[in-house]
């Protein structure tokens, strides 16, 4: 499986893999994170969160200040509030859009309305959370942020004795066919070019689903459950886990 | 106070318009008249005159002061003149004691000063002709037209006794109506001041539905009664959201409390805050519900409206529910008449069916069906959910789509009463229309008429 290694990785906490301990050995820099936010409070949260599990955070307060340090510090992820003083955070976002410059953005915002969500992406951010959200997810979205796959050309993907054929639509363990419906290959086949991330409910409500809002019954944890039963056999060692009040992980390592 | 602003109203000064538009145009009817009739009179009797001169000069010379005289005694009203003068101007006969110095001779009919020989009037203006005879004599016949003057004199006396109570009518009139569209805006401002003050159930007056002010207060009065009942519901439903939000951070605060004095390990103070989380997370998911209910309601956005095919997106949603619907050991089916699609918001739409069901899933007991349905009506695409749960009774099938509401049988079951509301919001969005069946066995259904599509 390919995987998208960022100009600098980290352990996470969420899985070492070859990959990551080799690109975090090469350049020994903390992965280093652009906080725009002008809550004094939650941007202290944010920070200690963020620095707890090893970014490097940079705080800005407003929007032109943020741009600023944006275009001197080149950061490797940002996380910008919609509405700032000064500047809006989207045109900071279109701004260094305009210069060319991908950093990948998650966008916060108080506001949930689905046009400013769709508005907010459409200006260059790549991911958008509506507050109040759980720290959980903020650090689940920014590393998925970060580690982005890139767009693969490969048919196959393997993780652990697991294989996907995108062709044939068939799934393995090992010499164990695993007989899926259509969605559940979704599900799979996203979990999979994420593994060893952590993805929370509404990631995976996001974008196996495509729900642009959260149902009121847990209809991740049943069709998870389902997926888990077939993925991981009675006597095998089990690859999704379900972390607690957070998410889920397919572990590639058992 | 009372009197300026009784000149001041707009009635009042356009009665006034009125009546001086009224006066000229009477004024200027009555000046027509008068000019025509007195033209037209003083046309003829120039006429008569010139056939008198006529008449007269033709005559021999020795019978022409016996026809003069002839004339003027058939003259009952002393208003014909007449003089024959020799050529040194002595009068012959007639009624003239010389030729009028401004008259010109040989010409036709002109205005001069006659002088009468018999001395009762003084010299009055006649309308006259002067023929000069073959003989030298000079034959002068007029006509007193002083009965012009008596007709304009009559037009003036209709003028008067006509204009003076049509102008007093128009301005009565105006004064009235003035006065009256006064009343009613103040009795109205009484009114809305008092609604202003805070009295809901208070009515803008309205007498019979033909007058246009009566038609206004009708309108502004069904105004009022949707604000009333918008504003009741509002209250109601802070009242409900108080109380919504109140029992899950109790419970929090409880916790919270009860966990710092007993809590002993690190262990038992995080059981402590993962339930309070929980209660917080509840909360939120209230206000969340909340704001989006608002979001759609508040949205017109029928711009990013496109076809939805409804036959997919229900074996989507029948897809996704499934698994949900088989832990629970309810069969989910789905049942669809042909490809039907309707115009709308898919991932709205999506999310009101998917409401529906997941109702319909949770209060269906074990063993039993839940059942999507498309079907095709009379010109309408119809989607139906139906279970074989207990249902909505008669009497609650409005009450449902309150916010909050929550039937007493259903009290236990986890929920905060807010999706039927959305699913009605979004129904209504699209013009589509909420039908929800009685039970037992519940059936909901969204109709969408192909008229609301246009």
């Amino acid at each position: 499986m390919t995987l998208s290694v960022t100009r600098h990785m980290v352990s996470t906490g969420v899985g070492t893999r070859a990959k990551d301990v080799r690109a975090a050995v090469e350049a020994d820099v903390m992965t280093k994170v652009l906080l725009i936010e002008d809550d004094s409070e939650t941007a202290e949260e944010i920070t200690a969160e963020l620095t707890d599990r090893g970014f490097e955070v940079e705080w800005s307060s407003n929007g032109i200040d943020g741009l600023d340090k944006a275009r001197s510090l080149r950061p490797d992820a940002m996380i910008v509030d919609r509405l700032l003083p000064g500047m809006d955070g989207l045109t900071v976002i279109e701004a260094l859009r305009n210069d060319n410059d991908r950093t990948p953005v998650l966008v916060l915002s108080a506001l949930g309305a689905v046009d400013d969500r769709v508005r907010g992406l459409r200006m260059g951010g790549d991911d958008y959370l509506t507050k109040p959200f759980a720290v959980v997810e903020l650090i689940a979205r920014i590393e998925a942020l970060l580690r982005r796959p890139v767009e693969s050309r490969e048919t196959t993907l393997r993780v652990g004795s697991v294989t996907l054929d995108l062709i044939e639509r068939t799934a393995t363990r090992g010499e164990r066919k695993i007989d899926l419906l259509p969605r559940e290959f979704r599900l799979l086949e996203y979990m999979m070019r994420r593994s060893d991330q952590l993805l929370t409910r509404a990631m995976l409500l996001e974008e196996v689903w495509n729900y642009k809002f959260v149902p009121a019954t847990n209809l991740v944890d049943v069709h998870m459950g389902r997926l888990r039963h077939k993925v991981d056999g009675p006597d095998e060692t089990p690859m999704i886990h379900n972390v607690r009040g957070a998410g889920f992980i397919l572990r590639s390592l058992a | 106070m009372l009197q300026v602003q009784f000149i001041r109203s707009n009635t009042f000064r356009w009665a006034l318009a009125v009546a001086a538009v009224l006066a000229i145009f009477i004024i200027a009817l009555f000046g027509f008249i008068y000019v025509k009739i007195d033209h037209y009179l003083i046309d003829r009797s120039d006429r008569m005159i010139m056939t008198q001169a006529d008449f007269i000069a033709s005559l021999p010379p020795e019978h022409r002061p016996r026809a003069i005289q002839d004339h003027l005694e058939q003259d009952s009203r002393k208003v014909q003149f007449a003089g024959l003068f020799d050529p040194a101007g002595k009068p012959l006969a007639g009624n003239l004691e010389r030729v009028p110095e401004t008259l010109r001779v040989n010409a036709s009919a002109q205005s001069v000063k006659a002088t009468p020989n018999r001395g009762e009037q003084a010299d009055p203006i006649i309308r006259a002709v002067g023929r000069r005879l073959p003989n030298g004599d000079a034959l002068v016949i007029g006509r007193n037209v002083d009965e012009t003057a008596e007709i304009s004199h009559v037009v003036g006396e209709a003028l008067a006794l006509g204009l003076l109570p049509a102008l007093c009518l128009c301005l009565l009139a105006g004064a009235w109506l003035s006065l009256r569209a006064q009343r009613r805006v103040d009795e109205v401002n009484q009114r809305v001041q008092r609604i202003i003050a805070g009295d809901l159930r208070e009515r803008l007056p309205h007498r019979n539905v033909d007058e246009p002010f009566s038609r206004l207060a009708v309108i502004v009065n069904g105004m009022l009664d949707k604000m009333e009942a918008m504003i009741h519901a509002l209250s109601g439903v802070g009242n409900d959201i108080a109380h919504d939000l109140r029992t899950p951070l109790t419970r929090a605060r409880l916790t919270l409390e009860r966990g710092r004095t007993n809590a002993r390990t690190v262990e038992q103070l995080q059981q402590v805050v993962d339930k309070a989380i929980a209660g917080i997370d509840q909360s939120l998911a209230i206000i969340t519900s909340l704001l989006r209910l608002a979001e759609i309601e508040n949205s017109r956005r029928s711009a990013a409206f496109g076809a939805v095919p409804l036959h997919e997106m229900l074996r989507e949603v029948c897809d996704v529910y499934e698994p949900i619907a088989e832990d629970k050991r309810v069969k989910l089916s789905v049942q669809i008449a042909g490809e039907l699609e309707v115009r709308g918001d898919r991932d709205l739409l999506f999310e009101a069916v998917t409401n529906l069901v997941d109702n319909a899933i949770k209060f269906t007991p074990a063993g039993g069906d839940v059942e999507i349905g498309l079907a095709r009506g009379d010109r309408q695409t119809i989607v139906r959910v139906s279970d074989t749960g207990p249902g909505i009774d008669r009497g609650e099938t409005e009450a449902v789509l309150r916010r909050f509401y929550r039937s007493d049988k259903i009290r236990n079951t986890p929920g905060f009463g807010l999706g039927l509301n959305l699913v009605s919001a979004i129904v209504t969005l699209h013009g589509f229309q909420l039908v929800i069946h009685p039970g037992p066995g519940g059936r909901v259904e969204i109709i969408c008429s192909d008229r609301s599509q246009d």
